[in-house]
């Protein structure tokens, strides 16, 4: 349980951020009745301010929990996600230069605007703001376990600690409800900032303090030596195919994500949006650091002993707040412990308006296209507050655990919108609307039962399938099959074409 | 001729540092220890900072293309 000492500055620094939250409508001023001023901040960020917000985006409590709680207990598979985003923003700089600009040029809010009007297809559209909206909400939940695993380091040992718990998550969340609301992604840009600086400090103190705290001839040794298990060194011969399958799946996956192109569309410019891209890897390092921590922590039998009270499932969970409670002072931990619980707070607000921005522009509009843009801006804020209790109704149901496989089903989800939307930038004659459905489906159905097979039907813990070529990732084989459909299919419709209408004639 | 060579060094700037993400054997071992951690994850650590040189060297020679919006050439004001 954390000290009276570490309660003061978590709960002062938590005002400051609903301070900031709510100033966030005042900075650069702007008519927030407008989408695009209210989603995208009026298009005009620059380089520091992307950096922060992409930051934001991608380094959320999947960073600060999911991948240490995976290195705790597989070991080394799980630092994947290492290799994985220095991936992916090579990926990013050759995609998402060129979207910004087109959507610039045409007014694009979200991926689904921009496949609209390339294929001219509207159930594409649809069917891949459907795909977006699905795949965030687990991404959502996750954030929310996060937050509820600082709460439930800060408050263990004291009487009523479920309960305490859930009010406060509620609390957390009607007031992010209430800023995202008036400020939009001004708000949210202002609180990342903030969020960044925070889990900063955070990961310094973590590096410099765990390996010292535990002494004895250098803190990685004694952790390593501890473990003794081969798992935790290098990756087995037999996962190097899903270590390298997980790295590419997850790398073309990220920028696919709803919120990380919302952040992208939000750059000033092309070059701002490239040279913060080029620098996100650094933030990475931060993510390893974390990711050290699940072994580190073996090291250090405060926290392991404090761990060793919850069941074997929750324990991955806990290990960087745990390791903050036990290794740092009482005040600095409660400083820390924010900038977890907010790392979780602020991507959650920026996932839940891209949600919103689709469901109000590619699927409701859709259906009723006379809608003025006041009803437009209203149903967006008022969807984007609906998503937000969606995903925490989902965690308050669902046990944790089973939270962060499902955010695995989500990767699997969204990849599969990779056709029409980064070949869909640079291909144009070569893809065509209907194969393209027809292999986002495929992709889709297929990547549902092989993650149902390969875990029995039953809760989902691996999202590997067996092949001859060793165990894959699920999303990089339901991603072949995609695109062997969406390309395969497009050559032999235009190959019909060019025979019906004899040579010559045809482009 | 110029322009093929541009594009050729813009491509090797994006892939060796993809291709070295993704050959897990090259790192997947536990020599030479860094600090007492194995190869395999300091190696991929400090590639992440090598990865930023590169796809800043990209950033770098992709610069100034047109209608790309405000601020696409000058680097004034362009940290906020």
């Amino acid at each position: 349980m954390i000290g009276f000492d570490g309660t003061i500055p978590f709960v002062g620094l938590f005002v400051l951020f609903i301070v900031l939250g709510f100033y966030g409508k005042y900075w650069r001023r702007g008519d927030l009745n407008h989408v695009h001023e209210w989603s995208l901040a009026g298009r005009r960020l620059g380089t520091a301010l992307v950096f922060f917000l992409i930051g934001a985006d991608i380094y959320t409590a999947y960073t600060f929990v999911a991948i240490p709680s995976g290195v705790f207990a597989k070991g080394s598979l799980y630092f994947f996600a290492i290799p994985y985003v220095g991936l992916t923003f090579g990926v990013a700089l050759v995609t998402m230069p060129r979207l910004w600009s087109l959507s610039r040029e045409k007014g694009y809010i979200t991926a689904s605007d921009f496949v609209k009007d390339r294929f001219s297809s509207k159930i594409l559209s649809i069917l891949i703001a459907m795909t977006g909206i699905i795949s965030l909400l687990p991404y959502i939940a996750l954030q929310i376990v996060g937050m509820k695993s600082v709460l439930t380091v800060m408050l263990s040992g004291t009487a009523n600690s479920n309960t305490v718990e859930e009010i406060s998550l509620l609390i957390a969340f009607v007031i992010l409800a209430a800023f995202t609301y008036t400020s939009g992604l001004r708000g949210a840009t202002l609180t990342a900032v903030f969020k960044d600086i925070l889990i900063w400090i955070t990961v310094i103190a973590l590096i410099v303090v765990v390996p010292l705290s535990i002494g004895g001839g250098g803190g990685f040794a004694t952790a390593f030596k501890n473990v003794k298990n081969q798992t935790y060194i290098t990756v087995s011969e037999s996962l190097v195919p899903g270590y390298t399958t997980l790295v590419l799946g997850s790398a073309l996956a990220l920028y696919l994500y709803p919120h990380a192109i919302n952040g992208v569309l939000s750059s000033e410019s092309a070059q701002k949006l490239r040279t913060s891209t080029a620098l996100l890897p650094l933030y990475g390092v931060g993510l390893a650091i974390m990711a050290l921590m699940g072994i580190l922590v073996y090291a250090v039998p405060s926290a392991m002993n404090f761990l060793s009270h919850f069941p074997e499932s929750s324990r991955g969970i806990l290990v960087v707040p745990s390791l903050i409670l036990y290794t740092m002072p009482g005040w600095f931990s409660g400083i820390a412990l924010l900038g977890i619980f907010v790392g979780g707070l602020v991507p959650a607000a920026i996932m839940a308006m891209s949600q919103a921005s689709l469901l109000t522009r590619n699927i409701i509009k859709e259906i009723k296209p006379n809608m003025p843009a006041s009803s437009e801006i209203r149903i967006t804020k008022i969807s984007s507050t609906a998503f937000k209790f969606v995903a925490l109704g989902f965690v308050f149901i669902v046990p944790a655990t089973y939270a962060i496989s499902l955010q695995l089903l989500g990767g699997i989800l969204i990849v599969q919108i990779l056709p029409a939307v980064f070949f869909g930038l640079y291909v144009k004659s070569s893809l065509r609307k209907e194969p393209l459905i027809v292999g986002l489906l495929v992709g889709i159905f297929s990547g549902i039962y092989m993650v149902e097979y390969t875990n029995n039907f039953g809760a989902l813990t691996s999202s590997l399938f067996h092949t001859t070529f060793g165990s894959l990732y699920v999303a990089v084989i339901a991603l072949v099959f995609n695109l062997i459909i969406s390309f395969g299919g497009s050559a032999i419709m235009n190959k019909k074409r060019l025979l019906s209408y004899g040579e010559g004639s045809s482009q | 001729m110029k322009n093929k060579r541009r594009y050729v060094i813009l491509a090797l700037l994006i892939l060796i540092p993809s291709i070295v993400n993704l050959s897990v054997s090259l790192y997947n071992r536990n020599m030479p220890e860094l600090f007492g951690m194995p190869f395999f994850y300091w190696f991929q650590t400090l590639w992440l900072v090598c990865c930023s040189g590169f796809y800043l060297g990209f950033a770098y020679l992709m610069r100034g293309g047109a209608g790309e919006g405000r601020g696409g050439d000058s680097y004034k004001n362009d940290w906020i």
